[in-house]
């Protein structure tokens, strides 16, 4: 199925998100994740934004500031969401300050901004 | 034709199945194989039992303080459509994984899965998390050990969990078969057991057929309708995510 880019950008910043999200509140749940080794093997959100990032040009380089700031500003919005919701419920533990280097360093993983330059 | 009786659950054999019947010889008498533990298995093909005591040699030579070693997943269902097989090492300490997976596709020519806890992991992934509780309710062990422990809900390791099926949802189209089986199933079972249901392979299967109106066959080739099945797969997520928040509102863990 062809995807235009648009619609590419957005599965990626849905499932990067994910990600994040999920790594914040393993950080949050700390040592009571003892036994998590059987989803291992489930394709994690990172992977499959990996290859949404794949279809996403240019491949190789990073993407042009437009697009990094518009992605980066999106999936920390999201993620605080998500976050936002469980603190309300009382969630504690969760570490907001988080977000922005988790999104940095997820972005850097997958090339959407260029490794050797800081943020 | 004579008949023989064995007993009913005798793994290896099935009603109908022809034998030869000879009078033994001295000599003839081979030594006694250790004995398997089953559970949740009502038959096992021959060559599967044979797999697995090759899989247990081998781990045999390379560790010897193991507590147990456990076979589970898609190699104990019907038939021949699996990929690996998932073992399990109980032990404690520096196990190499990698080596021993390595004999054991060469031995046995298929990929073994290792995954290596401690005793007090497997203690606590049977008590807190569905998925363990539901692979661990079919396997074959080479010791007898209590996989029925009492179930504990903690709410922020079940909301850890389910997000891994949020990915089903915006990734339809990319997934394959196997992938959108693996997240169904960690879905409903963790629904499951949010709602107090003992959670075995049985049990989330006749669920997610149930609730999908779709044999489970039908998700692994991934011959599925979108719309109603993503529909379904929403309310079922929504409604798990819905429990977990209110667990976690209400203070527990």
């Amino acid at each position: 199925m062809v995807q235009n880019r648009n619609k590419l950008i957005e599965l990626f910043i849905g499932n990067i998100s994910n990600a994040i999200v999920h790594e914040i509140l393993e950080r949050a749940v700390g040592a009571e994740l003892v036994a998590d080794k059987y989803r291992k093997e489930l394709a994690l959100s990172f992977e499959i934004a990996g290859r949404y990032r794949e279809k996403i040009n240019p491949v190789n380089r990073s993407l042009p500031d437009k697009d990094v700031d518009y992605i980066k500003e999106k999936i920390m919005a999201r993620v605080k969401s998500e976050l936002i919701t469980r603190i309300s419920k009382g969630y504690d533990n969760i570490d907001l300050e988080l977000i922005e280097s988790l999104t940095d360093k997820a972005l850097k993983d997958v090339k959407i901004i260029d490794s050797t330059v800081s943020v | 034709m004579d008949q023989i009786y064995i007993p009913k659950n005798r793994v290896g054999f099935d009603i109908g199945n022809y034998v030869t019947i000879r009078i033994l010889k001295e000599g003839d008498v081979e030594e006694p194989t250790e004995k398997l533990c089953f559970y949740g298995i009502k038959r096992l093909e021959p060559i599967k039992l044979e797999i697995i005591r090759d899989v247990f040699e081998v781990i045999d030579k390379y560790i010897d303080n193991y507590k147990n070693i456990i076979i589970t997943g898609s190699f104990l269902e019907n038939g021949f459509r699996f990929n690996d097989v998932d073992i399990i090492i109980v032990a404690v300490g520096n196990v190499k994984s990698e080596r021993i997976s390595e004999n054991i596709g060469n031995k046995i020519g298929v990929n073994g899965h290792i995954i290596v806890l401690s005793g007090n992991e497997l203690a606590i992934g049977l008590e807190t998390d569905p998925l363990y509780r539901m692979m661990l309710s079919k396997c074959v062990a080479k010791k007898r050990f209590f996989y029925k422990t009492r179930q504990t809900i903690n709410y922020k390791l079940l909301d850890l969990h389910l997000l891994k099926s949020k990915t089903f949802i915006d990734n339809f189209d990319i997934l394959r078969g196997k992938e959108k089986y693996d997240f169904v199933r960690n879905m409903i079972s963790i629904y499951l057991f949010l709602n107090g249901n003992d959670v075995t392979v049985e049990v989330v299967n006749k669920e997610i057929k149930k609730t999908f109106g779709i044999e489970i066959g039908k998700i692994k080739d991934n011959i599925l309708d979108k719309k109603s099945f993503i529909k379904k797969y929403k309310l079922i997520y929504d409604k798990s995510f819905a429990l977990i928040l209110k667990g976690i509102e209400h203070g527990s863990k």
